[in-house]
């Protein structure tokens, strides 16, 4: 059973997640995962049909599974992280199980307490989606929760501000020594030619600067994240003159995840994965509330 | 005609847009005016890649003629291909006198000294530019036409601009050959790499507008430019700012337009230096990180940014330096000593 479940956490990592907010869902029962699984198979299946076709061509049947992920939460009131899972099923072989998955998207609830404490009682709080495949399949199934569930989905973009929260926080997490390096890079968009800086620091070194800045362990203030981030600043400005407080960060990359402003997540390793998801479920709430 | 070849000219031909295709076919001069008039240069690129592949198959065409229309198409398109810097050295004084058939002939026999399944083919163009396309091949298969390394040789000077393609292992060989047929000694790889061959060509002979360092600088001559907004309502701040900014970035960048690089890259090994009173890293060893700039112009991107007030002026000369230098790719350390904030690189 450990196992399983091990396997199916693999499964969140390395891949390249879409994030979006949800607000409360009605009349959601974590005791129903396999009707809703048939009835969500039934929508694409009409959508199809209206012409709405995902692939052109060749009629491939779309299998839907809907299941729970129950290690995937912060504390016990959270709800069990629901996954849904699309293959396609080619018809040469119905029984055969040739089946590719196209699809997937889950929705969890690390730590969400201070949304969950105050719903009514038939609310379910999920307000965290990650979704990886192709944005027509993203669209029938969101239509479809929302159809069915009163619920609503908003993509959630990062600002600046959370992602010098998050290289902060996972710079001072500790790796082992093939650690990839703190990647930071910046936007300059609004010039006559458009410009990228990619900065990336050595994982130890940036661990050192951090280890000097943060004075509590276990706790980080929004003055730490601050004086840590004009500390790579300055660096770079001493070397190029450049102010990279005036630039645009997009996106931060570590060796524990990476995060872009668009709202697209990566987990790279799974004992940080809770925290990170965490993080990402208070980003959603407040898109939320 | 070989099948390999029909399909090698057919390919090429797709690669042409398709109000070029008769422009270059002529260039090429392998079908007659009379077969081009046969083709009908309005239908699908398709059609009219087949019916080039059909007159060359009445022509009889081998790989060598093919070759060349893929050498006529680099030369007009060489921005698809990513061009690195070399230059060759030599002991003496003396510069012999160029011979082109000399070096035509030793590159030739220093290639397949070493590797029998080469293809080589040469294009002179007017600027005293050699262009030469080598197909890799090994021992025991023939040369793979898409697999190709292109070599752009001045002969009046001692760089060599190559676009060495996936098979870095020939890379060696090449570079070898280049030196024994020009009678050079060596040849070393410049840390200068872009798209833009002319921009290349531009840093490393010195034909951008450079700056020229006078010892007092002039202010900015009468120039046409065009009168300020009338309307006395709206005021300038910081005008003089503006102004010495302008002419700051002038005097740095010149007036002329920018060589075209996609990036640079800065490997800093120096010290992290902060304010004490911060209480922050204070270690002896480097802080290591590892820059990179991109921008489809990264030059005119890097002049854009004091006057858009994200940098300040002067840019520092890590950025500035990158035509002068003649390179992108640099390795910053501290410099020891007297100024303890100024960098060296090697």
């Amino acid at each position: 059973q450990g196992n399983a479940d091990a396997q199916k956490i693999a499964f969140l990592l390395r891949k390249q997640w879409t994030l979006y907010s949800v607000t409360p869902l009605y009349r959601f029962s974590e005791a129903h995962l396999r009707d809703y699984a048939r009835l969500l198979s039934a929508f694409i299946a009409a959508e199809k049909q209206k012409g709405l076709a995902v692939e052109v061509g060749v009629e491939l049947d779309i299998k839907v599974a809907v299941s729970s992920l129950p290690d995937l939460k912060g504390s016990d009131q959270d709800q069990a992280a629901v996954l849904v899972q699309l293959s396609l099923r080619s018809p040469a072989s119905p029984k055969n199980s040739e089946e590719k998955l196209v699809w997937s998207g889950w929705f969890c609830c690390v730590s969400g307490d201070h949304l969950s404490e105050t719903l009514p009682e038939d609310f379910t709080c999920l307000p965290l989606f990650l979704a990886n495949g192709a944005e027509s399949y993203t669209s029938i199934v969101g239509s479809w929760f929302q159809k069915t569930f009163d619920c609503c989905f908003r993509r959630l973009a990062i600002s600046p501000l959370n992602l010098s929260w998050m290289a902060a926080m996972w710079t001072g997490c500790k790796v082992d020594k093939t650690a990839s390096a703190i990647e930071l890079v910046f936007s300059v968009p609004c010039l006559p030619q458009p410009l990228d800086i990619s900065y990336a620091i050595h994982p130890e070194d940036a661990k050192a600067l951090w280890d000097t800045v943060q004075k509590t362990p276990g706790e980080i203030t929004q003055e730490e994240v601050d004086v840590f981030m004009d500390c790579l600043y300055s660096h770079f400005h001493r070397h190029f003159k450049i102010h990279l407080s005036a630039t645009k960060l997009v996106k931060v990359s570590t060796a524990i995840a990476s995060a872009h402003c668009d709202g697209i997540i990566k987990f790279l390793q799974s004992q940080y994965l809770t925290g990170v998801l965490m993080l990402l479920t208070e980003l959603a709430i407040s898109q939320i509330q | 005609m070989d099948e390999t070849v029909a399909e090698y000219i057919r390919r090429t031909v797709l690669k042409i847009p398709r109000d070029e295709i008769k422009t270059m076919l002529q260039k090429w001069g392998f079908l007659s005016e009379a077969q081009l008039q046969t083709i009908n240069f309005h239908q699908i690129k398709d059609n009219i890649s087949q019916d080039v592949v059909q007159l060359c198959e009445e022509n009889s065409a081998d790989i060598k003629q093919a070759a060349e229309l893929d050498i006529i198409y680099n030369h007009i398109y060489p921005n698809k291909r990513v061009w690195s810097v070399y230059q060759m050295n030599k002991t003496g004084e003396e510069t012999d006198f160029f011979d082109l058939t000399e070096f035509k002939k030793k590159f030739k026999r220093q290639l397949r000294s070493a590797l029998k399944n080469v293809t080589i083919n040469f294009r002179e163009y007017e600027d005293n530019a050699i262009w030469i396309r080598i197909a890799w091949g090994t021992p025991y298969r023939k040369p793979n036409q898409y697999k190709t390394s292109y070599v752009v040789y001045h002969s009046q000077t001692p760089y060599v601009f190559i676009s060495a393609s996936v098979l870095k292992s020939n890379l060696p060989l090449l570079c070898q050959a280049l030196v024994v047929a020009s009678n050079y000694c060596d040849i070393r790889e410049m840390e200068l790499r872009s798209h833009s061959l002319n921009s290349l060509k531009d840093i490393v002979f010195k034909r951008y507008s450079q700056n020229f360092q006078t010892y007092y600088p002039r202010p900015l001559e009468e120039r046409n430019v065009a009168p300020e907004n009338e309307d006395l309502r709206i005021i300038q701040e910081n005008r003089n700012e503006k102004e010495r900014i302008q002419r700051v970035n002038q005097q740095i960048f010149g007036d002329g337009p920018q060589p075209k690089l996609e990036f640079a890259q800065y490997k800093l090994e120096t010290m992290f230096k902060s304010d004490p009173k911060m209480d922050v890293l204070d270690k002896k060893e480097p802080f290591r990180c590892l820059v990179k700039f991109s921008s489809p112009h990264l030059l005119e991107s890097l002049k854009s940014l004091a006057p858009a007030g994200m940098a300040d002026a002067p840019l520092s000369p890590l950025l500035t330096c990158i035509p002068q230098k003649a390179r992108n790719y640099f390795k910053i350390r501290e410099k020891k000593g007297v100024f303890p904030g100024s960098f060296v690189s090697p």
